[in-house]
């Protein structure tokens, strides 16, 4: 189950952030989001070190703990992505798959002539639509 | 999904919103009315490079971004790509378009061609104010560059020059 995303400006400012769980834990989430982006930091300028393909936006897995697993994604116009789930065995494909949506999602959202390039996403069909693809989140994995 | 636009419709709204700022808005602050049809451009290009470089892995240099804004992004604007680029490797790109779309339908004020011969002087002030009004329908796209460029993290200035019509190059400066 996915308990947070975050999509995070160039310059490292928060867009929108949004936790999925029952319980008061959004300040452990957002710490968690704030960790990951020093991580996202040393994967962009540490290239070797990085997954498969050099230079790709998915970024995979950023850091596993106790309960969580951190992806990240990097957008060409250096806007980071960050999912944190609690699903350990979670398949590469389905994040990849996730991340698209997702940043179909966003670029409907900063094309919107009333969005303000670097303030914060209020839209509420980018809320909507983000959560709908939150639920939908490893459901189809067979397909 | 690919969505479609009418050309003439947006030929028409760009003249049309090059003649408001110009002759509505700020009828006597020509540089003001450039700063403002350019910052419109800068939104437009700003949001079409978010969704035109969704797709593909990030660029690692400078040339492979104006690379792809003479390449994919003039397709998708102009259904072609830049003809000519040239640069000096020291920040400065010039691209040319053979035949610029949003030029192609203008023409000069035909009262130029019939004084021409009869009084030269008043010929050569009104081609000056043709060339005058067009450079004003290229702030546009010249703020479509700066800021595709810009929101690719490349900081620059961009201005065009209509020497040779119609053929048009827009000059990038990168800001180091």
């Amino acid at each position: 189950m996915i308990v947070c995303v975050a999509v995070v400006g160039h310059q490292n400012n928060p867009l929108y952030i949004q936790s999925f769980t029952e319980a008061d834990d959004a300040l452990k989430l957002h710490h968690i989001v704030h960790c990951s982006l020093d991580v996202v930091d040393e994967r962009v300028n540490n290239p070797k070190k990085s997954g498969p393909m050099l230079n790709e936006t998915f970024l995979g897995l950023l850091y596993p703990t106790d309960n969580y697993k951190v992806y990240g994604y990097l957008t060409n116009t250096k806007v980071k992505f960050i999912l944190v789930t609690t699903d350990l065995d979670v398949r590469d494909a389905d994040v990849r798959n996730f991340f698209r949506k997702f940043h179909t999602a966003y670029v409907d959202a900063v094309s919107n002539p009333f969005h303000v390039p670097g303030k914060k996403i209020t839209s509420r069909i980018f809320a909507e639509r983000v959560s709908t693809i939150v639920k939908s989140f490893g459901l189809n994995s067979a397909g | 999904m690919v969505r479609e636009v009418s050309e003439s419709c947006v030929d028409s709204l760009l003249t049309e919103m090059v003649t408001s700022y110009c002759n509505r808005f700020y009828a006597n602050k020509p540089e003001l009315a450039a700063r403002r049809i350019e910052a419109i451009g800068y939104q437009v290009g700003h949001q079409l490079s978010e969704r035109y470089t969704m797709e593909r892995p990030r660029f690692s240099d400078h040339l492979e971004a104006i690379k792809f804004i003479c390449k994919d992004f003039w397709s998708e604007l102009f259904k072609k790509q830049i003809d000519n680029l040239k640069t000096n490797h020291r920040g400065t790109f010039v691209l040319q378009d053979n035949k610029f779309r949003w030029l192609a339908h203008m023409s000069i004020d035909p009262s130029v061609d019939n004084g021409n011969s009869v009084e030269d002087n008043s010929a050569i002030t009104a081609e000056n104010k043709a060339a005058q009004a067009m450079s004003m329908h290229l702030y546009f796209p010249c703020g479509i560059i700066r800021g595709a460029l810009s929101n690719l993290g490349i900081p620059c200035a961009v201005s065009a020059d209509i020497s040779n019509l119609p053929a048009c190059s827009f000059v990038v400066r990168i800001k180091a």
